[in-house]
């Protein structure tokens, strides 16, 4: 899906840095400005300018800036929390937490005209599954030593080599699932937006769709994470 | 140490409550997922026999790794189903 106009990409244009018109760039310079790398950059400078400005000098009573940020991590610390336990919770909470901020800030920048969500492209998705997944099953190393494979052979011993290939498929339908929901939900909803501003832009048809895509980002946000951490409580208790 | 009457109240409903939210999100997350899950396996399944069938074995195996891998394939959509009731059951207790 080819956007109207990528502010990032036009400006880049203006410097006189090549912008790759399909999807994926030829050269290594066309690969790097890629509308979905630039913009998950500047999604990661968002998060790093904003809450230095937001913050600035953490005091006892807080500010607005402050409020807002304690706010958001508390809440999201007792959401794990509840999910798997506090001290669990507080070893993963930052890459839990930076999953969350980012996949909902990143599904929710695509809502602006002239911005594209990184995540409507497969490559940030598959990026993040596979650190998830690589996640869990380390912490299931961590968790159980070597005995970490009884989670995949199964109660019986007999059936070990045939529970290995089952899990095997399971594993891998969990790598492709976990990206593709978050990839086709987040493209669908840029698809219905473009085309609907392409369109009838001009009698604000898009709006409806502008509401269901902010709930639709925060959902598939929360979604993602949650299953994350489902994972990581799968993988860090004991085998049944 | 005894809490008023009231407040002791108050605290039973909110944590029901916040169970009750707890419970609404992770089966979003956990229904979301599954019927899509469930399709995957056994597509993943039928690639795993194809890719034996055709690439390791060089089509001398030809139809038969791929119906068998397909069969493992639905199995571990299943147990993927039976996983996931077993664990809202215990969830639920």
């Amino acid at each position: 899906m080819e956007h109207p106009i990528l502010f990032i990409s036009v400006i880049l244009n203006w410097i006189g840095l090549p912008v790759p018109h399909g999807p994926i760039g030829g050269t290594l310079l066309e690969k790097l400005t890629e509308p979905y790398l630039t913009y998950s950059w500047l999604i990661m400078a968002f998060l790093f300018v904003v809450p230095k400005l937001t913050l600035g000098k953490l005091e006892l009573v807080p500010g607005t800036g402050q409020n807002f940020w304690e706010a958001l991590i508390g809440g999201l610390m007792d959401f794990f929390a509840e999910h798997m336990g506090r001290e669990k919770a507080r070893m993963l909470f930052p890459v839990l937490a930076t999953f969350f901020i980012y996949i909902v800030l990143a599904n929710m920048i695509g809502l602006l005209p002239g911005f594209m969500s990184p995540t409507s492209s497969l490559n940030i998705t598959v990026a993040m599954t596979i650190i998830v997944w690589l996640l869990h099953h380390i912490l299931g190393f961590r968790y159980h030593g070597w005995k970490y494979y009884k989670h995949f052979t199964g109660p019986i011993a007999v059936m070990a080599p045939f529970m290995i290939i089952l899990e095997l498929i399971g594993n891998f339908a969990r790598l492709v699932s976990l990206s593709m929901r978050l990839f086709g939900n987040i493209l669908a909803k840029e698809i219905l937006l473009g085309v609907l501003f392409m369109l009838v832009g001009a009698i604000f048809a898009p709006l409806p769709i502008l509401c269901l895509g902010v709930l639709v980002s925060l959902i598939q946000g929360v979604v993602f994470v949650l299953l994350a951490v489902i994972y990581c409580v799968g993988a860090m208790e004991h085998a049944h | 140490m005894h809490l008023p009457r009231r407040r002791a109240i108050k605290l039973t409903q909110s944590n029901r409550e916040r169970k009750e939210e707890k419970g609404i999100l992770s089966d979003l997350a956990n229904y979301s997922q599954s019927g899509m899950t469930f399709a995957l396996s056994v597509v993943i399944g039928f690639g795993m026999g194809w890719y034996l069938d055709n690439k390791v074995f060089g089509g001398r195996t030809t139809p038969w790794l791929s119906f068998i891998f397909l069969g493992f394939g639905i199995l571990a959509g299943f147990k993927h189903l039976w996983d996931l009731s077993q664990r809202i059951a215990k969830d639920d207790d």
